[in-house]
């Protein structure tokens, strides 16, 4: 699968897409929201082990444009993993700092999220095009 | 020789500090200086998830063994936090506001919730565990673990 | 010091999140861990994993492991090969699908009915892999 170069800057929105906890399924959605709808023609994801994997195509994307990471836990591996590749961090949140001003819900379903989980996946979406939206401004 | 007693557990490395004393609530207790430093076992974090929030009483509060001066809380889970001593709170832990993750990542070091001025410390340390007992205790629960422990 | 549980075998899912094929080896994933093979299985978070976590990492060198990829980049299995050893055995999404009379797959954010099927059915070839590593556990 070859990956789309943007024909103009876009923000790379990368998750950890963490499989053990809901927080890891909740930074997944929340991205599909924003690269799908939200800001969908300002923003893409790609695929966070093709990084590692040293795919050529995904480290130019991540070195050529900003990237916000978008982590379900505090070992932030979204980002780590972002850094050991040369990417442009331009912004990191997590999952956890959005379930703080969201006390009242409890994701806890993991495969499929929960009405808890999907809830908080629009929340941390609106946090993450705001983001987009004040990285574009700066461009 | 290590500091801890450790067993594995899936692919879960939890340890049990030496030298430390236990409740049966997964508490730990290190007395220093006449006062009791308390924060949560390394099980305890592991089977919570990541901690979001912990609120305890304030400094100058008198606590009551075993009755609940505080709560810890993540998505998965709120734990009630029962005293191991009855005293009187002398600190409470002011990073673990900003930085409530110190909980999991060093549950026996930063990661520490309250120290007590402790009122009758020799008689409330004859009802707690030692790191031996509490390391079997320990296991006993895993044993009877239904789920499985989320990934840290 | 204790050993609570011994024979284990991990399974490793690729992250996936630019294709559907991703989506439905997570889902399979969790299926398989969840529901078919619960106490036989152990989840490689494959993130933790690259990023270095020591847990996953010396898990993945001592126990048998599957991993599972959406497409033939392998990204899992390469990531395993790397730190931590060989898998026993290797799923690929899309070879799966291969065997299947072509379903209309839907988009990678919320499977419809055929791309759940063929996550059934990939759980299903993740739990007979498990069990033949297993059966031939030394």
């Amino acid at each position: 699968m070859k990956m789309d170069a943007p024909t103009k800057k876009k923000v790379i929105i990368i998750p950890c897409s963490g499989i053990g906890k809901a927080f890891g399924s909740i930074s997944r959605d929340a991205t599909y929201e924003v690269t799908e709808n939200l800001r969908k023609d300002t923003t893409q994801t790609l695929c966070l082990a093709l990084l590692v994997s040293g795919d050529e195509d995904s480290i130019r994307l991540v070195r050529n444009n900003k990237c916000i990471t978008v982590d379900g836990c505090p070992l932030q591996c979204a980002e780590k993993n972002l850094k050991l590749a040369g990417g442009k961090l331009a912004g990191s949140l997590r999952v956890v700092d959005a379930y703080k001003e969201n006390r009242h819900l409890k994701p806890r379903s993991v495969t499929f999220l929960d009405p808890d989980g999907q809830q908080m996946a629009l929340k941390l979406a609106e946090r993450i095009a705001e983001k987009v939206d004040g990285l574009l401004e700066d461009q | 020789m290590s500091e801890y007693l450790t067993t594995t557990f899936d692919k879960f490395e939890l340890r049990v500090r030496k030298g430390f004393y236990y409740t049966r609530d997964d508490l730990w207790v290190s007395v220093e200086n006449g006062k009791a430093k308390v924060g949560v076992s390394d099980y305890l974090q592991k089977t919570s998830g990541d901690v979001a929030f912990v609120e305890v009483a304030k400094p100058g509060s008198p606590l009551e063994k075993d009755k609940e001066f505080g709560t810890m809380e993540s998505a998965k889970t709120t734990v009630a936090l029962l005293s191991p001593l009855s005293g009187i709170l002398d600190q409470a832990n002011s990073n673990l506001s900003g930085k409530p993750e110190l909980v999991n990542s060093d549950p026996y070091g930063e990661g520490w919730l309250v120290i007590i001025a402790p009122r009758n410390l020799e008689d409330d340390r004859t009802a707690l565990l030692s790191a031996e007992d509490y390391y079997k205790l320990m296991l006993g629960k895993l044993q009877s673990e239904h789920g499985k422990l989320e990934s840290r | 010091m204790g050993e609570v549980q011994e024979k284990k075998v991990g399974i490793i899912s690729c992250s996936g999140e630019d294709c559907v094929e991703g989506t439905i080896s997570r889902v399979a994933t969790r299926q398989a861990l969840g529901k078919l093979r619960p106490n036989e299985t152990v989840t490689i978070c494959l993130p933790l994993f690259l990023a270095g976590g020591r847990e996953e990492r010396e898990f993945a060198r001592d126990y048998p492991t599957i991993t599972v990829d959406g497409c033939d980049k392998m990204c899992a299995k390469v990531a395993t090969e790397r730190y931590s050893g060989k898998p026993a055995s290797t799923i690929v999404v899309t070879d799966v699908l291969k065997n299947l009379h072509c379903p209309k797959l839907s988009s990678r954010r919320k499977l419809n009915n055929e791309a759940l099927a063929v996550a059934e059915k990939v759980a299903e070839k993740i739990a007979e892999e498990v069990d033949e590593v297993l059966r031939h556990w030394v």
